[in-house]
């Protein structure tokens, strides 16, 4: 399958924080859910890919070019929603619509009203009287605006109540349907991902600590609940992370089905992607 | 490039009152004294052009730019150039007007002092611009505002203590042949000035993470 986003050994450091070597593929087609704790280092990797951030080490190609030496021909065909990071407020809708016909080559103005229709923006108010939810619809009705071929989100739904999260939502669903397109989306609201993700890339700590399908993710990571006793005569390798409540224990496992043998368990827990995210960040070894 | 000049006049339109009313004070003042005010709207690009820095700030509107094409190549280009189009646009309205209202006043036009008064207030306003544009994307809208001031009282306390050491207004008058050339040195001055500090603000705007 062919990669629409490549990234290879990415690092970057600064006083305090780093990012080590993150490396992840998004094939075409696909939608990549972005997860990972505040600070993990999700919107670095992402400032990263696009450039706004320059001076880091390793490899980023956008549809197999690299994002440095080709960084205008990539950018036509990004589409970009940054988190809290756009137009000035003092600016109108439509405004946005004059200065982006001059900006990318294929800005289509009545897809972009159209957009503003159906998210029933109104075009001739500022955007300072927008609520951060409508704000949000604004920034991703101006990011599919010039037909991208790969989305870059950061945080796109947060914001959003749970209505128009799922109209966006949608529109991601169909953005990809032409197998040419790919979305990377980072977002705490890891049940949006679970519906639409193809695939998860956990950062944490500026690593890169898993990159799987969700098919993978789901079918082969469970959590196991048991008591202090069964859980002491349970190898280390046999789980990733383990947490202690008070009355249970609780065992990321990667392997439900290897457990199940090994210690003789009926069920395992179905994983959610927020289970793995508090299990992975403020589990123990 | 077009894309983000639009954008800083976009953002502009909402002191269409405020231009209104110095355009009303310019005319007034024009009708007393003629010449006097001629720097008046020209200075006032720079300073309603500082207001689209702050609102860039406040919406972190330099990290988005850098996500679209040519993004950060073009947006301190954009902003240098919507302030040179303000400008050269004010000075021309100054200019008509001047002359309207000149000649209904003295039935002459004095091309060569009008002029002349022109060319300085297009010198203070663009050298404003040079120095407070690199200032800005250095250091942000607020703390350029407090750099220029350290600056400019720098240059005023080491002029006045170099004035007891070197006679300057001998230089002054052995530079005074130069006075016939004003019109040509003045303009190469403003674009070699404008040009330096477009330069400078570039290489800081190219090295600056968002």
């Amino acid at each position: 399958m062919e990669n629409i986003l490549e990234v290879k050994k990415l690092s970057k450091k600064y006083t305090g924080f780093e990012l080590k070597n993150i490396s992840f593929e998004l094939p075409k087609g696909m939608i990549m859910g972005f997860i990972g704790e505040n600070g993990a280092g999700k919107t670095t990797t992402i400032k990263s890919i696009l450039n706004i951030i320059g001076n880091y080490k390793g490899e980023v190609k956008i549809f197999g070019l690299d994002n440095k030496k080709n960084e205008r021909e990539i950018k036509e065909d990004i589409g970009v929603v940054l988190d809290d990071m756009f137009f000035p407020e003092i600016l109108l809708p439509k405004d946005i619509n004059t200065i982006m016909k001059d900006v990318y080559k294929n800005w289509d103005s009545d897809l972009y009203f159209k957009y503003l229709r159906d998210f029933n923006l109104p075009k001739d108010k500022q955007i300072k009287t927008y609520s951060k939810g409508m704000r949000k619809k604004l920034e991703i009705a101006a990011s599919l605006s010039h037909h991208p071929k790969l989305l870059i989100l950061d945080e796109p739904t947060s914001g959003l109540d749970p209505i128009a999260r799922n109209e966006v939502i949608d529109i991601f669903r169909d953005f990809i349907q032409n197998e040419e397109c790919g979305v990377l989306l980072s977002s705490h609201i890891t049940s949006d991902l679970e519906h639409i993700a193809d695939y998860i890339t956990f950062i944490n700590d500026g690593e890169i600590i898993l990159s799987k399908t969700k098919d993978e993710l789901i079918e082969q990571y469970g959590i196991v609940k048991c008591t202090e006793s069964e859980f002491k005569k349970v190898d280390k390798q046999d789980y990733i992370k383990y947490k202690k409540t008070k009355y249970e224990c609780e065992l990321l496992v990667e392997n439900k089905n290897e457990f199940k043998k090994k210690y003789n368990v009926n069920t395992i827990d179905k994983i959610s992607l927020e289970d793995l995210m508090v299990l992975m960040v403020k589990g123990e070894k | 490039m077009i894309g983000l000049i639009k954008k800083d006049f976009l953002m502009l339109k909402g002191n269409f009152k405020t231009w209104l009313i110095l355009l009303f004070v310019y005319i007034v003042m024009a009708f007393q004294e003629s010449m006097s005010l001629a720097f008046l709207l020209p200075f006032m690009c720079v300073v309603t052009m500082l207001s689209t820095f702050s609102y860039d700030s406040y919406n972190k509107w330099d990290a988005y730019v850098c996500s679209l094409p040519d993004g950060r190549k073009n947006s301190v280009r954009a902003k240098y150039i919507a302030t040179i189009l303000l400008i050269l646009v004010t000075v021309i309205i100054t200019t008509i007007l001047t002359i309207i209202i000149g000649y209904y006043r003295t039935k002459t036009i004095n091309l060569e002092s009008m002029g002349e008064t022109i060319m300085g207030a297009i010198f203070a306003t663009t050298l404003l611009q040079s120095i407070m544009y690199p200032a800005i994307y250095k250091f942000g809208v607020e703390k350029a505002r407090i750099a220029i001031f350290i600056v400019v009282f720098g240059f005023a306390l080491i002029g006045g203590v170099l004035s007891k050491y070197i006679d300057f207004e001998s230089i002054i008058q052995g530079l005074a042949f130069l006075e016939n050339y004003m019109m040509i040195i003045i303009p190469i001055i403003i674009v070699v000035m404008l040009y330096i500090s477009y330069k400078i603000s570039e290489a800081i705007y190219n090295r600056k993470e968002y």
